[in-house]
């Protein structure tokens, strides 16, 4: 039941972003310059920046890029963490060995730390969209040990299973062993792991772009909308500057939440 | 296997951890497509003669090895080389911030510690609402560190202290709670309270000792919590300490002040991880 609310409160915010982007005259970059950090208006729901840009407008892209960028790095750190994880498992034990500490110098390092370092090092000259697709690149490639650790756990307890045993007593090739009976198996344990990486890679990236490391200007994002908490002009004139966070907030506490009952579940 | 041979396994293992770490940070930085980038190439004064002097200056930097080799020498001799950006002993940097941090992560590590408990011990003992007592830390789980800070400033409420507090409280006090709960339903403990002992004696006598271990393994991760939430806590307060250096360095691609930086961090998170080895000592003892 509480899963089905989180879902249905997500996909109505996905769906009123997108309405929101699809009515706006200009697009999330226009500027209205007679109406720079301008309050409530029929014109501006929730008021503009101090660029003269509808914030509405930019929350809504923000969210949709913001949950694109996320569940695409989930998705791929997932799948990195689960071939590392079942590599790890069924190689030669100082293989695994040699793996796991592999894991562990990522481990090492806070990962905000990690982030900041790989993140900063891009070109100063990246475009919008190349450092969009940066930051959720960084964090789908830095974000992998801990859940390859957490797969590498379960897979090595299923690999002495009686039913893998039987399965190679068969005749079946590891490569069909893990396609046809592993992976559904452990599919109990990806998927909590790439529900818990979304949420956990949104604040990552508000993180990141709020210490100017995020997703560049003009293309919105949590963290840049964030940024905006830091211009007192603007906060004395509209409350309207807190909804970014009230959303980031609603937004994190559906999916965590979501991600929470699904690993009970599970 | 004894304790001695163990405790010098892991010290070796924790040593090589760190020694990679180093290395990957060098490597990382090395092979960035930005490292050569520099702020100066954004500066129209700078004409195309200053521009490929700067591209010499940066040759003579070229080579993982010269990078390596130096940095081993520079080591060696007792320190980490000269900062790039501030032109200053990188030792002498990091050795004046190292208080400050360490101060700033004690308190907020303590705070967050005895927020974590005290909210914890109540919550897992009671059979009904536990969720909707919980609702505060799952909301402070939710807002990032960085709007955490901000909206302190804003308020003019607290400083770096509560908010690495909150974020440590707010990350332990969902395990506190799911350990706490476990022991509070095991056998013994009911048979306790049937006997009518008190709760005071039940946490100190039957709670606390059963769930040291994972304790100490809690400490770990509240330590690697806290050292992550440092950067941006130390930005936006402008706390001037190891955190904010690694910002600064970070954003000014200050090759032999990140290395430390990272070595600093990774020896911090190393050690801290050999607190979990309580538990095989306990054991043994």
């Amino acid at each position: 039941m509480k899963r089905r609310i989180a879902l249905i409160a997500l996909l109505l915010l996905v769906v009123g972003a997108v309405l929101v982007l699809r009515w706006s005259p200009g697009g999330y970059a226009a500027q209205d310059r007679d109406s720079t950090m301008a309050p409530f208006s029929a014109q501006h729901w929730t008021g503009t920046d101090e660029l003269g840009r509808d914030r509405t407008v930019r929350v809504s892209a923000a969210l949709l890029i913001g949950l694109a960028g996320a569940t695409a790095a989930a998705a791929l750190t997932t799948a990195i963490a689960g071939c590392f994880g079942l590599a790890a498992a069924f190689s030669p034990s100082w293989v695994a060995a040699l793996l796991i500490f592999l894991s562990d110098v990522f481990l090492s390092l806070p990962w905000l730390f990690l982030l900041m370092m790989a993140r900063s090092l891009l070109p100063l000259t990246a475009s919008p969209l190349d450092t969009a697709v940066a930051t959720f690149v960084v964090l789908a490639a830095l974000g992998w040990p801990a859940c390859a650790r957490v797969i590498y756990r379960g897979a090595l307890a299923l690999r002495s299973a009686e039913w893998m045993i039987q399965g190679h007593a068969c005749g079946l090739r590891t490569r069909q062993l893990v396609r046809l009976h592993l992976l559904p198996h452990l599919r109990s344990l990806l998927l909590p792991q790439f529900l818990i990486c979304v949420p956990a890679f949104i604040v990552a990236e508000a993180n990141l772009g709020a210490l100017g490391l995020g997703v560049g200007e003009p293309l919105p994002s949590w963290g840049s909308m964030l940024l905006e908490l830091d211009n007192s002009a603007l906060l004395a004139r509209s409350h309207w500057v807190y909804l970014p966070i009230a959303l980031l907030i609603i937004v994190l506490l559906t999916l965590e939440s979501f991600a929470t009952e699904v690993e009970t579940h599970a | 296997m004894n304790w001695p041979v163990t405790i010098a396994m892991r010290a070796g293992r924790t040593l090589l951890l760190i020694l990679c770490a180093a290395a990957g940070t060098t490597l990382l930085v090395r092979f960035a497509p930005g490292f050569f980038s520099d702020s100066r190439e954004m500066d129209a004064k700078y004409a195309p003669a200053a521009q490929d002097e700067m591209d010499a200056e940066h040759s003579q930097h070229q080579t993982v090895s010269q990078i390596a080799i130096e940095e081993a020498r520079n080591f060696l001799a007792g320190g980490f080389g000269m900062s790039r950006q501030y032109r200053v002993p990188v030792a002498e940097l990091i050795g004046a911030r190292i208080p400050l941090s360490a101060l700033l992560l004690a308190r907020g590590i303590i705070g967050g510690w005895l927020l974590a408990i005290c909210a914890a011990l109540p919550v897992s003992s009671l059979r009904k609402g536990g969720v909707l007592c919980s609702l505060p830390f799952t909301v402070l789980l939710a807002i990032p560190t960085a709007a955490m800070a901000t909206a302190c400033i804003l308020s003019e409420l607290g400083g770096p202290v509560l908010v690495l507090a909150l974020l440590v409280a707010a990350r332990d006090f969902k395990f506190l709670r799911s350990l706490l709960e476990g022991a509070w339903r095991s056998p013994h403990l009911l048979q306790g309270r049937a006997l009518g002992l008190s709760p005071r004696v039940l946490v100190k006598l039957h709670i606390l000792p059963n769930v040291l271990p994972q304790l100490c393994a809690l400490t770990t991760l509240s330590i690697v919590t806290a050292l992550g939430a440092l950067v941006p806590i130390e930005v936006i307060f402008t706390v001037p300490g190891v955190g904010q250096l690694a910002w600064a360095a970070v954003m000014n691609r200050d090759l032999p002040v990140l290395v430390a930086v990272s070595l600093l961090m990774a020896c911090v998170v190393g050690f801290a991880g050999m607190l979990s080895m309580r538990a095989p000592i306990l054991e043994a003892a």
